[in-house]
């Protein structure tokens, strides 16, 4: 019975495009629309876009080292942001940086802001795979029973971590006032320097990532472990060690969107679930595991739930994602680059 | 059992006697229960994988386990992932693409697009890029053409002569014992005949585990 109502890849391309086209067709009947709006639409979707697409990056990367769904990662995000900040306000006290650079002092410190959430979070990650999740790991990984061990302690990290922030940094929202310079005219619109940053940086970071796994010897070794563990084993490959790697790198990438978000919106203890649970979402769109699919997946992502809250509804700016994932699921399965689904806890 | 230095051994033995499961101990995949590994006098059933692999001992697995999204020189450089140099890395290049001329021509298309023999091919190229002393061979003839079959196990000759050691694991008994000095047949994980290549191929103990060791009464 289910195979008659299967449709194929061409047809659900076919319904996917449909359903795009009611899509642009109901904002562009929308008031609001005029190319005004457009531009400022997009710009803010990809800003945000970017972000989610990091996030979705580094849980696409986990995924297919570890075999698992990391459900902490929104926390990693989070806690990038502080050490962001606090590397932020150590800087801050130190007159002698303006003294030597009094015009570039503002990029030079968020330069140092962001290096320092990416180390700093690449070594808490490397951390926390090595001392929590590597005995579940030891006991089989994500095909097995200890995988769906793995995927509740995500759980239990991220209620665990948002703690220890809370305990650190108490919940008041606190602001990140890096001084990167005035708003930029880019075509007629003025935007904010931040998020010509959150693009920039997001994007050197994903290029950057691509360059490490696909033109360096440590970059094939994660593909090989990412791919099967029991053959990178027979070449000879250390395989805890690039799980070790491939999780390190993960929180660090979302460390370093952490501090892109930060001047922009506020630095809060609770900011890592909504940005865990629309990453996941970018993912999803993108395809699951598919490194290059969890930016395209982040940008649209980003992009549909600005457009729709602008020409909409701006009232459930949150709930966008979500629908745009479901209607994913409901259609194209795999999402945009999917190529095959495995069985993963 | 024991495998001497330059030479090839065959295992023999029926489908889920455990000739795999000897081998993925001896390459530290599974943790052997009972008794050890030695490899140049040094036991090695208790290292991880990769140390097994960097003093010399290479584990290829059967023609399916390459990674197919990669091209067929990536899969060969993964190979020599131990490799320090890029130098010693080119040379081994040169050494397999001269074993198997065939993966020359391909170097450039993705190992998913390759034929069985090719990937067979590939994977005994792999295990030879990290500059083994002794390989392990899991049926290298598995579900291939026998002109194919005939011209890898030639390579396996060629390999043995240029001074390394081979333990060949097969289904395929005929050819295998052609090609080996030695041969065990092994039965429900213990090893029930062993003896010459030569002897072994005339004995009727090897029919015997071959048929499951019930014996048709003809009359």
């Amino acid at each position: 019975m289910f195979n008659k109502l299967r449709i194929g890849k061409k047809g659900e391309n076919i319904i996917f495009s449909v359903f795009v086209l009611i899509y642009i067709a109901w904002c562009i009947s929308s008031p609001d629309m005029n190319i005004e709006s457009l531009k400022s639409v997009l710009t803010i979707g990809l800003s945000v876009g970017i972000i989610y697409g990091l996030v979705a990056l580094g849980i696409s990367l986990i995924y297919t080292g570890l075999d698992v769904v990391n459900f902490s990662h929104g926390e990693f995000f989070m806690i990038g942001a502080f050490a962001g900040l606090t590397m932020f306000n150590v800087l801050g006290d130190q007159d002698w940086i303006f003294n030597v650079f009094p015009d570039a002092y503002g990029w030079i410190v968020y330069v140092v802001c962001l290096f320092t959430a990416f180390v700093s979070m690449g070594l808490f990650g490397v951390f926390i795979e090595r001392v929590f999740l590597r005995p579940l790991t030891k006991k089989g990984g994500g095909y097995t029973v200890a995988g769906m061990g793995i995927i509740i302690c995500g759980f239990g990290l991220s209620v665990v971590l948002i703690n220890v922030a809370y305990l650190i940094w108490n919940p008041v929202a606190k602001p990140f006032p890096a001084e990167l310079g005035l708003p930029m005219e880019i075509g007629g619109l003025f935007l904010p320097i931040t998020y010509i940053w959150m693009i920039v940086v997001g994007l050197g970071v994903a290029a950057g990532l691509w360059f490490f796994l696909n033109k360096t010897k440590m970059g094939l070794g994660i593909r090989a472990v990412a791919f099967s563990k029991d053959v990178s084993n027979l070449v000879g490959i250390n395989v805890p060690l690039y799980i070790s790697i491939i999780f390190g790198i993960a929180c660090a990438i979302a460390g370093i969107g952490g501090t892109l978000v930060g001047p922009t919106y506020q630095v809060v203890v609770f900011m890592g679930y909504i940005i865990l649970m629309k990453a996941f979402a970018a993912a999803v769109v993108g395809g699951f595991g598919n490194l290059p699919g969890a930016i395209v997946g982040g940008f649209t992502v980003g992009i549909f739930e600005t457009a729709s809250s602008f020409y909409i509804s701006g009232s459930h700016k949150d709930l966008y994602a979500f629908l745009l994932m479901i209607v994913v699921l409901m259609i194209k399965p795999t999402g945009f680059f999917g190529t095959q689904v495995k069985m993963k806890a | 059992m024991k495998v001497d230095n330059q030479s090839i051994v065959a295992l023999l033995g029926g489908n889920g006697t455990g000739k795999s499961t000897i081998l993925k101990a001896t390459s530290g995949l599974i943790r052997a229960w009972k008794g050890s590994i030695e490899f140049d006098g040094e036991q090695i059933h208790n290292l991880p994988p990769h140390e097994i692999v960097g003093r010399g001992l290479v584990q290829v697995t059967q023609g399916k386990d390459v990674f197919p999204a990669m091209s067929v020189t990536e899969n060969l450089r993964l190979g020599g992932f131990i490799l320090k140099t890029k130098k010693q890395l080119n040379d081994n290049l040169e050494k397999v693409f001269n074993y198997f001329p065939r993966l020359n021509e391909r170097k450039d298309q993705l190992a998913a697009t390759l034929s069985g023999g090719e990937l067979q091919m590939l994977c005994i190229g792999r295990g030879l890029m990290s500059n083994p002393k002794m390989i392990m061979l899991d049926e290298p003839s598995a579900a291939l053409a026998p002109q194919i079959v005939l011209d890898i196990f030639k390579n396996i000759n060629r390999i043995r002569k240029d001074g390394l050691t081979v333990l060949i694991v097969e289904q395929n008994v005929r050819m295998a014992l052609l090609l080996a000095d030695y041969g065990y047949v092994i039965k429900d994980g213990v090893i029930n005949v062993e003896g010459d290549s030569k002897k072994l191929m005339y004995d009727e103990s090897v029919k015997e585990s071959y048929l499951g060791g019930t014996k048709a009464n003809v009359q």
